[in-house]
């Protein structure tokens, strides 16, 4: 070939692929499909005017609120299909007992095992794999009855037994040891073919929220676990809808349909609808995102406003796809370290929050539009949420926030042993996220406006800083200043705020009389025996009145004392093809619908794909 | 020949005390603890069972004990097991299962590279000084400065999302799905890795055949009126193409330890991205074992690169 062939060959590639990527399929000639494909079937958007028979989630819906309703699947059932779909991070193993498991990895676990117990719709706790359960008066002994004929995809049937031997198991497994601790679970005893007994050492009425997650509420086969504990991993044997077909780890883990699984949906149908589902660890919130627009993956999920964004431009840009966006409880902000001078002044910690312009700050995380400014530990449609403590907490002013740090500067007896008129020095620590980066500028920005505050930002990846909040090495006050952190989820609140609040160092329980009760977790190292006691009291009652007022409680006694601040409410959502459906809408046995997808952890044996 | 292999024996096993020592101390103090990833974030804490965690993974031991420990598997062919990924081996599971993904990704990188930059070296130094010459010059300029990320980002948008013609992400495996649908994962993130690539070899090659073309030979053979293809194909070439082969070598190396951008922006399951796990999860041994393992190929392929030098070249035999 000449010279002249080579380069008019070159110039032709060239041309030839940027038209064609200009007359591509670009969907923004295509007729806006994806609305009316996920119309009123619970699959899409989040224009709740399209369906009827929509069923509210618990609590008012706040104005500005993005959620998804969570509402009942529409639309002609259709077995068969294989679709893939794009996780934010790759699963460490797939056993209950052992791996500890977040959004992406719980997304392949609940389609391998099923729970004892799920959440619905409005944020109770409902009999799945069980099929009732009660407790004594105290709460100290809970009684639970399987579902008969279950059994393992290995063809094990599972019995009361099974749950029994589980114990030792859990008991020991990283993953399972702490939850059976936090739990108070003392022993399991099968006091019949299926029902099982589980006693507590202390009074636990959140218990059934224990039985709703992994480490202690997935059944597995114990005589396989313990004849191969690594196997298990990658041949994992559960109860669930869909069965191991491959694990290439980092690559793509596959499932294929239980042809034996028990649950039907309302209507009867056998469960699950989908052949296979192939799930593919893709990191990069832009790949993922791209993965699904190009159609290399069916759906992807994302714990990122900015994402959501860049989705939600896409749509309205004319690309087929659909948005299933959900905003739970899950909060993010930051914390104070309270043992630590100058945040041991509650001074210091209300002005640095009245300085905190939430709204500029979820602005710069990418969320304007997306996610609600928070307030406390629940978002406007919780049962839990109150109204009170939204007006209680330290709003945006930012003169209150200089006058009251200006307090803490002039008084001679400041913590941080500086001169009278000093600035305080505050480190500013968040992992190395672009947009957690350009949230924390907004701050120290705010921060330093003031006159008053030195601010060092500091970056340390994920394990980093969490090994700063936790302090292991200095007896758990840990080596963190301000530090971005995140709270709260759809779990029943007394599991998070018994670990948070209790004593964070064994002086301090030593000095509150609870020599025997510390939490590593409490990283803000607030402590206050009336809030740790209501915070326990919600263990020993069920009575749902009772319990708000103790929540409430601790909520407003959290918004005086300020060791910690918020941003906005964490907003996540799938993204999904149009012709992905019922991932929202997913049931309990009973028929009742369920909690929708918090955390974006789907639900797969109701999904299906359309036409 | 003996005593080249010798000192590069040598030379290796230097450099393999001092990577794996510097590595295991710079791991091992850096401040995460892989129990807090086996543990998860915010799961309820059982200090027992963390305790018993250590005491398994060995992490309560002094920092030599357990560097000579590490070292006493590791010349046994043991470079132990993955802390998070349990029951999963660094050698076996990691690096073997691995390696033929990175291997294959830079493989296509240098072809790639080096199909694009050899004309455009020869372009370059035929027309020195002309149009075509910074027309090209201005293009391999242009591909030295963009990050690879970069040019990855913009492949994806091009021929996934807009084009539809190739997958965004992840990797077919030739076992699994044959060389057709394997070519497809990984033509993408192999472009990516080769322009940067391409640049540094066809600067190369310019300038070995800018010197060659003033070579006496050359204007022999233009004085014999042998066409200017023949010339720069036949005779100019082959002699321009020493500095190439030790870069192409060189770089090859370098790439099986630096593509874990690429692989973690297209979710491949290389050594690349399972490294920057392991980093994330504070998995010491497997940063340990892909660290040995990448230095001791780069150490090889050096090795074996300049053997090839010498056997192309006699004059660098004879000194």
């Amino acid at each position: 070939m000449s010279k002249r062939s080579l380069s008019k060959l070159l110039a032709l590639l060239f041309s030839f692929a940027m038209i064609a990527a200009a007359c591509g399929s670009d969907s923004s000639s295509d007729d806006d499909s994806s609305s009316d494909t996920t119309e009123g079937d619970g699959g899409g958007d989040t224009d709740a005017d399209d369906t009827d028979d929509t069923i509210a989630e618990a609590g008012e819906e706040a104005e500005g609120d993005v959620d998804t309703e969570v509402v009942e699947n529409e639309g002609e059932r259709v077995y068969g299909g294989d679709i893939a779909v794009g996780l934010e991070a790759e699963a460490v193993g797939l056993r209950p007992w052992e791996d500890s498991c977040s959004s992406p990895c719980y997304n392949i676990m609940v389609t391998l095992y099923d729970k004892l117990m799920e959440q619905t719709v409005d944020g109770q706790y409902e009999p799945f794999l069980l099929e009732s359960i009660s407790s004594n008066e105290d709460f100290t002994e809970w009684v639970g009855v399987l579902r008969p004929g279950v059994v393992f995809h290995n063809g094990t049937p599972l019995t009361a037994q099974t749950l029994a031997d589980m114990f030792p198991i859990q008991q020991t497994g990283a993953a399972s040891a702490g939850p059976v601790t936090a739990a108070n679970l003392a022993g399991v005893e099968a006091t019949g073919e299926l029902e099982v007994t589980y006693t507590l050492s202390q009074p636990n009425s959140a218990f059934p929220a224990t039985l709703a997650r992994a480490g202690v509420g997935m059944p597995f086969d114990p005589e396989a676990a313990a004849a191969d504990p690594d196997g298990y991993s990658t041949n994992p044997i559960g109860t669930g809808p869909f069965m191991i077909e491959s694990r290439d780890l980092d690559n793509e883990t596959v499932v294929v349909r239980n042809p034996d699984y028990w649950g039907v949906d309302p209507d009867g149908n056998q469960l699950p609808f989908l052949d296979s589902i192939s799930f593919r660890p893709i990191p990069d919130e832009g790949t993922r995102l791209d993965a699904v627009l190009s159609g290399t993956v069916d759906a992807m999920q994302t714990l990122r406003q900015g994402t959501i964004r860049d989705a939600r431009a896409a749509r309205d840009g004319g690309d087929d796809i659909a948005l299933l966006e959900f905003q739970g409880n899950n909060v993010g902000g930051g914390q104070f370290n309270t043992l630590v001078p100058p945040y041991d002044d509650v001074r210091v910690r209300r002005g640095l929050t009245h300085m905190n312009s939430q709204e500029n700050v979820i602005e710069a995380l990418g969320g304007t539009g997306i996610s609600l400014p928070g307030t406390q530990w629940f978002s406007p449609d919780s049962p839990w949420y109150s109204e009170k403590v939204a007006a209680a907490w330290p709003q945006f002013d930012f003169e209150l926030g200089v006058s009251t740090l200006q307090e803490y500067v002039d008084d001679p007896e400041r913590s941080d042993g500086k001169a009278v008129g000093e600035p305080i020095d505050v480190e500013l620590s968040c992992p190395p996220d672009p947009t957690l980066i350009a949230a924390m500028q907004v701050l120290e920005q705010t921060w330093s406006a003031s006159g008053l505050v030195n601010v060092e930002l500091t970056n340390y990846d994920q394990q980093t800083h969490i090994n700063y909040a936790l302090g292991a090495e200095n007896g758990f006050v840990g080596e963190h200043g301000a530090h971005c952190w995140r709270w709260s989820s759809e779990d029943d609140p007394s599991v998070g705020l018994t670990q948070g609040l209790a004593p964070p160092t064994a002086e301090i329980a030593e000095a509150a009389g609870i020599p025997d009760v510390v939490s590593p977790l409490n990283f803000a190292n607030y402590f206050d025996g009336e809030v740790f006691g209501a915070a326990v009291a919600s263990t020993q009652t069920a009575d749902f009145d009772e319990r708000y007022a103790l929540f409430e409680s601790i909520m407003l006694k959290i918004a005086e004392d300020v060791p910690i601040w918020y941003s906005g409410h964490t907003a996540t959502a799938f993204v999904t093809a149009p012709d992905v459906q019922g991932l929202i809408g997913w049931h309990t046995p009973s028929g009742e619908l369920g909690i929708g997808i918090p955390n974006v952890e789907g639900r797969w044996a109701e999904v299906w794909l359309a036409g | 020949m003996g005593r080249i292999l010798g000192t590069r024996l040598l030379r290796l096993l230097a450099t393999l005390f001092a990577v794996t020592f510097l590595s295991f101390i710079m791991t091992s103090l850096l401040p995460g603890d892989p129990v807090n990833a086996i543990l998860g974030v915010d799961a309820p804490r059982d200090e027992a069972t963390v305790e018993r965690i250590r005491e398994e993974l060995g992490l309560n031991d002094p920092l030599p004990v357990r560097y000579v420990n590490w070292l006493g598997n590791a010349v046994t062919g043991d470079l132990g097991e993955s802390y998070i990924n349990r029951g999963q081996t660094v050698w076996g599971d990691t690096i073997v299962q691995r390696l033929p993904v990175t291997a294959q990704l830079a493989f296509m990188a240098i072809v790639i590279a080096v199909i694009l930059a050899v004309p455009l070296g020869i372009i370059g130094a035929y027309r020195q000084g002309r149009w075509q010459d910074q027309t090209t010059s201005a293009g391999v300029q242009v591909a030295l400065s963009v990050p690879n990320f970069i040019t990855g980002i913009f492949l994806i948008w091009l021929f996934a999302v807009k084009l539809k013609w190739l997958p965004a992400s992840n990797w077919n495996r030739i076992s699994d799905k044959g060389i057709f649908e394997n070519f497809k994962t990984a033509i993408l993130p192999a472009t990516a890795l080769a322009l940067t690539q391409m640049a540094i070899f066809s600067r190369l090659v310019r300038s070995d055949m800018i010197a060659t073309l003033q070579e006496n030979f050359v204007l022999s053979a233009k004085a014999k009126g042998l066409s200017d293809r023949y010339i720069l194909f036949r005779h100019a070439l082959r002699p321009s193409s020493l500095s190439l082969a030790t870069i192409v070598g060189i770089n090859f190396g370098a790439l099986l330890g630096g593509t874990v951008v690429i692989e973690t922006l297209f979710a491949i399951p290389g050594l690349g991205f399972r490294l920057i796990n392991a980093i994330n999860q504070r998995d010491i041994l497997v940063i340990q074992g892909i660290t040995v393992f990448v230095a001791v190929a780069y150490v090889l392929i050096n090795t074996v690169v300049d053997l090839f030098y010498s056997v192309l070249d006699p004059r660098i035999r004879k000194s």
